[in-house]
């Protein structure tokens, strides 16, 4: 590995502040979010070999991520939907660190998202990737990604504009 | 000429290729409705970019650095990090002040699952204070522990006397999916100074019966942290309630 596992690991570095964000997409929390991309950096960094050097590394540790949170399991995420016990005291403790009310309003928003559509907005709209990045993480046609995107947004749109809007 | 909604979301998104790009902008110019529609999906994709931009502000924890730059310097084989166990999280008492402090934020959030539409809920806020309303105030007030019954919309769990001289009392919320707090007099309210999830979150009558066995951690903290000397006995109870809570 040498000197480009060298590289690969400033390259993670540089890149966890990115992977932060995708995860608090993804997670209902600022402990699952880091639990996910701590699991993140180890995987890629135990498989740095996989990595094809014509990909991004973004990208790369997206899917790694994404993959992650998948097998996180169904059953955990059940569990989420009915927020676990001293969830609400985390969250609020993560308001208190400045993430905002705003945060946690689409936080708790994306969750109701099913999962396909969820990934779809949180490759899109929260990291800003392109279509065809956002569908190669997700493994499926630029087609596929679009219409869940665009279900993932108009069910977005419609649990949003029912809050009565947070406060600045 | 109509365009489909993934049309103008991608054309929101900048991924329309030249000519249909060129076809709405050229519909967009005599429809103002098309404007209309593209501008929801821009605002919505704004609106989630900047909530969760926030993020990137925030100090990456050191558990996860640690997992990078600790490969960084050990031998390039063989190397495999074990998962730190999960940290529990333990609120000291300036931190629950703090959590009191923005509560008001929690529930906001919450509020999509917490309150039905129209209903006055539970708390109100005066200021930067959360206090009790509607049947929790009632039930702060006026409810002995020793005297409640399963179809109580709020039970009480133990009272005290703060350190600081004021009534607490700790509750649980049948409705609202079990949700449990700590309440302290103020005034002639009863300002919130912690408020989690009760430990089951299957809900009904099982939680509420046990509510003051299962008090989330957070809130034994609080209690912990608040109390002077020991809970009130229920004749101490009687008649702190008979003093309007007054110390």
């Amino acid at each position: 590995m040498g000197s480009s596992g060298e590289d690969l690991s400033d390259q993670i570095i540089e890149l966890l502040p990115r992977l932060r964000r995708f995860a608090r997409s993804l997670a209902r929390n600022a402990q699952d979010a880091d639990d996910l991309v701590q699991i993140t950096a180890e995987r890629a960094l135990a498989r740095a070999d996989q990595f094809r050097p014509d990909h991004s590394v973004a990208g790369w540790l997206f899917g790694i991520l994404r993959n992650a949170w998948i097998d996180e399991g169904r059953s955990r995420r059940r569990r989420e939907s009915l927020l676990e016990p001293d969830m609400l005291a985390e969250r609020i403790g993560d308001a208190a660190a400045g993430s905002g009310a705003e945060l946690l309003c689409l936080q708790e928003a994306l969750a109701r998202l099913p999962d396909d559509q969820r990934l779809a907005v949180a490759l899109v709209l929260v990291e800003g990737l392109s279509y065809k990045e956002a569908a190669s993480i997700m493994s499926v046609p630029v087609g596929t990604l679009t219409s869940r995107l665009a279900r993932g947004r108009e069910a977005l749109q419609s649990m949003l504009s029912e809050t009565p809007g947070v406060p600045p | 000429m109509t365009f489909s909604e993934e049309v103008l979301m991608a054309y929101a998104d900048d991924e329309l290729d030249a000519s249909t790009r060129a076809a709405v902008d050229a519909a967009m110019a005599t429809d103002p409705e098309i404007a209309r529609r593209i501008a929801r999906h821009k605002a919505l994709r704004g609106r989630v970019h900047s909530a969760f931009n926030k993020v990137l502000d925030e100090p990456v924890p050191a558990r996860v650095l640690e997992v990078v730059r600790s490969h960084q310097s050990a031998p390039p084989k063989g190397n495999v990090m074990p998962l730190r166990p999960r940290q529990v999280r333990r609120w000291s008492w300036p931190q629950l002040t703090a959590i009191a402090a923005s509560l008001v934020v929690g529930v906001i959030a919450g509020r999509l699952t917490l309150m039905r539409a129209g209903s006055p809920g539970p708390f109100m806020t005066r200021g930067d204070r959360l206090l009790a309303a509607g049947a929790l105030a009632a039930a702060l007030s006026n409810q002995l522990a020793g005297e409640q019954s399963p179809a109580n919309p709020v039970r009480i769990g133990v009272t005290f006397r703060a350190k600081s001289g004021e009534y607490c009392r700790t509750f649980a919320l049948r409705e609202d999916g079990g949700l449990a707090g700590l309440a302290c007099r103020a005034g002639d309210g009863w300002q919130l100074g912690v408020l989690a999830r009760a430990e089951s979150s299957s809900g009904g009558a099982q939680t509420y019966r046990q509510a003051t066995s299962t008090l989330p951690a957070a809130v034994v903290a609080a209690v912990g942290e608040r109390m002077a000397g020991e809970p009130l006995d229920q004749h101490a109870e009687a008649a702190a309630r008979g003093r309007h809570w007054r110390p």
